[in-house]
């Protein structure tokens, strides 16, 4: 009750309750939500334990330091711990007016990632090498697509129009297209799965999505006799449809995740466990986009299901916080979060264990990955923000 | 639809206030997040599903998978032993040539012949391998080959197509280039039947236990000395199994390993001179005897010494050159050699030295002077008549009749004569006392002690003589026994064998080496030795020693660096020789002949060739006799129902201290001082120094 005299005394007569109580209980500092920290912290922790297990056996090959991947990304967890925080004070409905800004700024080092500025890597023009660190934009490119399309169908009051649709698309295609000249097949999906539930959320009609699919459609078939997809693309993606896959070429990768995942069997192998297809290196980029294969091998169905227990809590907390938002575009942004996660964990796993084409895409949180991670942690930030400020 | 409808219905927005905030408004994005809950449930579902199948129900089959990624099971295949002659002259070495392999645990069927037809195709478009696709293909899916090693298709290319292959790895995987170890026969087609040749282990020898302890890609011996001696030639493969990683490089410690341990040398008592000179002797022999219008299609000769057992050469004909099978691939055996016809004659792989089974003819006449001998029914001195006919059962009007060669009465003679002018008549004569003493007593009332045949399987016959080859064969020695077995197996067929039961008849017959008894060139040579050496008979032997090639430094030297050894001299062959066991011939048993009688039967041998009438005399008209006396016996042996006779003479000399033995057969060729004669005395002049003639010309004989 020392709050009384902080407030001087002042009482909200018509609540029957001091206003300074009032707004004291509806402080954003108070409703944060716990449970969604928790699992912010736990999937970090398993991803930086995963990673070490993935890469620390050939880095001691190497003769490099073994603990080099983890102890990375546990740095790239603090400043995305601090950048969470900082968001999270920052009144998120402020970000409406600097979401055109922010998504400029994203778009621009879209652009810019193409010039020469951008870094090659892996047949992919996404980075910016800053010697000590790099950053791919199109990691941070999804948050910004999330502000600006949640601003503007927030605008709509859940009255979507043709025309908004439309505009929508074109916020979230620009990016789209971007990321696909890079090429990053993986970030343009998410980019396109992101937009679709936000317009799904945000009132567009059944009608807007048949023809939006149809045009889908076009778009595809003529990036396909344009060549505009290349043709290692077309190979990963058909891919997991063939039964008998060429060992040695594309079907290897998958051949090799669905060996390492299943030879864990319920158990698993056991951390660190020598002569392991982890061990081996049998599958590629595995402490990366298949770090799942380690988890499955190592952890076996038990690990691996409480993974999926963990995303499934998080998705569900992002999906809980749409719902209690306060305001449609707290609520847009939330939904968005919760489809970028969605799909990412759903098509990574899933190419992981041959239910999904092979598209480069990093499982959150627990995949190497500085970009990613602060990516991530960024969505946490404005998760919580919605989260905390749902009361006033 | 309700939804939508109201919605439209309720006109524009701006009409609303707050319209995402009014309690429809809510509903509705609630309802648009419930739809998206249900997408993300179903994908989780489906994950679980997926996880689930995988890592329970599939685990098993996955874990087999990921063993065998990563265990690999490495073998080196050591070089084999080389085959030296007794001068140590290298007959069999290993050469490293450029072999194209194909891994059949890297590529699937449809990928590997993808890369057989790109080795088939010409330049620039493919590889340009002179062999074809099909054969490349056949290769490549040969049963034979093991399943751990890359398989090889094609051999012997040059440099240009080996980069072009390995420039091409990347292309087609699971293809490379690689120098394997291959048979190489620096004395060119010398004695292809001793040598045999090696060549994966077929799926019948993988069961056998005589290659016991070996596995499916294993390269073994196949025929010939290199089967029989495999176990030393071979060596032990090194073997590690090893764990590889994703890019097949091997990681830490094997698992488990065995040294490479190369194979020992083998010597033999082949006097490549010898072996050479009595394969171009039976040659030659064969196209004089074609010349004179016989078919003679095939032959053998066999060189012995007597003193020891040892084979000295050893030729058969037809014949192939030994590297026509070195390359190992074994679907292409038959269609290099040719297929042989029906009757077998002409198949070249066929070793006669030990597995022609003919009628030994008059050759034989020495064994049943042996057996009459033996058992006290001539003595030594004994004159038995040779006159132009005999019947048996004497005075016997339903006897049969056995005529001699020759009309004429040459009246009463001993064993030394008997066999100059080999009569047939006298020999009848002691084959009917052998009969009538020692057969069946259904026959010609003998004790049935069978002491004839029981000489004769002392003498060599009847069984293999146990030489250090494979496939040999043993013969037959008629006896009542096996006449009984013979005649129910031949009943109703169409050559019924003994259909009458044993008859006094066949001793008879068998007495000049005609009827039901066969024997091998080996044989005869073995029988000759006993009679050379002085009872002696041999279990020959082909190989000599097994030895070590060690250097001074004490380092087993490889093949490879051997290779360029091949002068044919002692220095040449083994430099630090260390012989590992030595191989020799044992006795198998000794005729029961007293040095009387022996002395007896070599004076009629010798005769046979030195005296004007002996049958072999007209062969060695000319030849230095003097200087080095040979002693032998003619033999003519009538193909039943034909007018062909087999042409046979076994020799040995010098006759006064023989050092050898020479056996020589020519099927279907006329007689034997006619025909195989000639063949024996062009090897005689070798083996005296006195090269004379280069080719045989058939000579004189008309005996029997």
């Amino acid at each position: 009750m020392g709050m009384q005299g902080v407030f001087g005394g002042a009482v909200d007569r018509i609540g029957g309750e001091p206003i300074t109580a009032r707004m004291a209980r509806k402080a954003p500092i108070r409703h944060l939500d716990p449970m969604l920290m928790m699992i912010t912290l736990l999937l970090t922790t398993f991803g930086a334990v995963m990673i070490f297990s993935a890469t620390s056996s050939n880095q001691e090959f190497l003769g490099s330091d073994p603990a080099f991947f983890m102890k990375r990304q546990i740095i790239y967890a603090f400043v995305g711990a601090f950048a969470l925080a900082g968001l999270a004070l920052f009144d998120y409905r402020h970000l409406r007016a600097f979401a055109p800004i922010i998504y400029g700024v994203a778009l621009l080092t879209l652009v810019l990632v193409l010039t020469p500025l951008g870094d090659v890597r892996n047949n992919t023009k996404s980075w910016f090498d800053f010697g000590a660190f790099q950053i791919q934009p199109s990691e941070f490119a999804k948050i910004a697509v999330i502000l600006a399309i949640a601003t503007y169908l927030a605008e709509r009051k859940g009255d979507v129009r043709a025309i908004d649709v439309a505009i929508a698309v074109g916020i979230g295609g620009a990016a789209a297209g971007l990321i696909f000249i890079e090429p990053d097949l993986g970030g343009t999906l998410v980019v396109v799965a992101v937009l679709a539930v936000m317009l799904l959320v945000g009132g567009a009609k059944i009608r807007h999505f048949a023809a939006l699919g149809f045009l889908g459609a076009v778009l595809v078939v003529f990036s396909l006799q344009a060549g505009l997809i290349k043709d290692y693309q077309i190979e990963r993606i058909t891919a997991f449809l063939d039964t008998s896959p060429d060992v040695q070429t594309s079907g290897y990768t998958l051949v090799q995740a669905k060996i390492a995942i299943a030879s864990g069997g319920m158990d698993g192998k056991g951390l660190g466990t020598e002569n392991t297809q982890t061990d081996l290196r049998f599958v590629p980029e595995q402490h990366t986009d298949f770090i799942f294969t380690a988890v499955g091998e190592q952890l076996g169905f038990v690990g691996s299901a409480a993974l999926l227990g963990l995303f499934a809590i998080l998705i569900w907390r992002a999906l809980r916080i749409a719902a209690m938002s306060r305001d449609l575009f707290g609520t847009l942004v939330a939904a968005g979060i919760a489809a970028m996660w969605g799909f990412q964990l759903f098509v990574n796993v899933g190419m992981t264990m041959g239910i999904m084409p092979i598209t480069g895409l990093p499982l959150p949180f627990v995949s190497f990955g500085g970009s990613g991670l602060l990516t991530n942690f960024l969505a946490v930030g404005l998760l919580l923000n919605v989260h905390m400020r749902r009361l006033i | 639809m309700v939804a939508r409808k109201k919605r439209s219905s309720k006109g524009d927005k701006g009409t609303r206030g707050g319209g995402g905030e009014t309690s429809l408004g809510i509903d509705r994005t609630k309802i648009r997040l419930a739809v998206f809950a249900v997408l993300l449930i179903a994908a989780f579902v489906a994950l679980y599903s997926r996880l689930w199948f995988l890592q329970v129900l599939a685990a098993d089959d996955y874990r087999t998978q990921a063993r065998e990624n990563r265990v690999r099971r490495v073998e080196t295949e050591p070089p084999r032993g080389r085959i030296l002659d007794r001068n140590r002259v290298v007959l069999v070495d290993n050469s490293f040539e450029r072999t194209v392999t194909i891994d059949r645990q890297v590529v699937d069927d449809d990928q590997a012949k993808r890369t057989l037809r790109w080795l088939a195709r010409p330049e620039p478009r493919g590889a340009g391998l002179e062999t074809s696709y099909k054969e490349l293909y056949e290769n490549l899916n040969d049963a034979a080959a093991s399943p751990y090693k890359p398989v090889p298709v094609a051999n012997n290319i040059n440099a240009t197509q080996a980069n072009v292959i390995r420039e091409s790895a990347n292309m087609y995987p699971g293809v490379d280039v690689d120098y394997l170890p291959m048979r190489k026969y620096p004395q060119g087609g010398i004695a292809p039947h001793i040598l045999g040749y090696v060549g994966e282990i077929g799926e019948d020898e993988l069961k056998d236990d005589f290659f016991k302890g070996s596995n499916a890609g294993d390269v073994i011996g196949k025929a010939g000395i290199e089967r029989t001696y495999d176990r030393y030639l071979r060596g032990t493969p090194g073997l590690e199994k090893v764990v590889v990683d994703a890019a097949g490089e091997v990681v830490g410690e094997p698992l488990l390993t065995r040294e490479e341990e190369a194979g020992s040398d083998l010597i033999l008592s082949i006097d490549s001179e010898i072996q050479r000179l009595a394969q171009k002797s039976l040659k030659s022999g064969i196209r004089a005897a074609r010349r004179a219008a016989y078919q003679a299609p095939a032959g053998a000769v066999v060189v012995m010494d007597p003193t020891n057992g040892q084979v000295i050469a050893m030729a058969s004909f037809p014949t192939y050159s030994p590297s026509l099978l070195a390359d190992g691939f074994s679907t292409k055996d038959a269609r290099k050699l040719g297929v042989p016809t029906e009757t077998g004659d002409d198949d070249a792989q066929v070793n006669r030295v030990i597995a022609a089974q003919r009628q030994p003819g008059s050759t034989f006449k020495v064994v049943t002077a042996g057996a009459a001998l033996a058992n006290d029914l001539i003595s030594a001195t004994s004159q038995v008549p040779c006159p132009g006919r005999t019947e048996y059962p004497p005075e016997d009007p339903f006897a049969t009749v056995f005529h001699n060669w020759t009309r004429a009465d040459l009246g009463l003679m001993g064993v030394p004569e008997s066999l100059q002018v080999s009569c047939n008549t006298f020999y009848y004569e002691l084959g009917w006392r052998l009969e009538t003493s020692y057969g069946p007593p259904k026959s010609a009332g003998g004790d049935g002690t069978e002491e004839f045949q029981r000489y004769e399987r002392l003498a060599g016959f009847g069984n293999p003589t146990g030489i250090d080859l494979p496939y040999e064969l043993g013969g037959r020695v008629p006896d009542e026994k096996w006449c009984l077995e013979a005649q129910e197996e031949t009943e109703n067929t169409q050559y019924p064998l003994c259909e009458q039961g044993w008859l006094p008849g066949y001793t008879v017959n068998m007495a000049i080496g005609q009827g039901d008894l066969i024997v091998t060139p080996l044989q005869m040579a073995v029988t000759y030795a006993a009679i050379a050496n002085g009872g002696t008979v041999w279990e020959p032997r082909v190989a000599m020693a097994v030895a070590k090639d060690e250097l001074d430094d004490g380092t087993v030297t490889t093949s490879k660096q051997k290779g360029k050894a091949g002068a044919r001299t002692i220095e040449g062959g083994l430099q630090g020789e260390d012989i590992v066991t030595s191989i020799e011939a044992k006795p198998a048993g000794e005729l029961p002949l007293d040095d009387v009688e022996l002395a007896a039967i070599r004076q009629g041998l010798e005769l046979v060739v030195a005296s004007p009438g002996g049958t072999a005399n007209p062969a060695f008209s000319g030849f230095p006799l003097d200087k080095f006396p040979v002693a032998g016996k003619t033999g003519t042996a009538q193909l039943g129902g034909t007018k062909l006779n087999d042409a046979w003479f076994i020799s040995y000399g010098p006759s006064n201290n023989p050092k050898y033995v020479i056996a020589v057969y020519l099927e279907k060729a006329g007689h034997g001082g006619e025909s195989a004669a000639p063949v024996a005395r062009q090897i005689w002049e070798g083996i005296a120094g006195v090269d004379k003639k280069t080719e045989v010309s058939l000579a004189e004989d008309d005996s029997r």
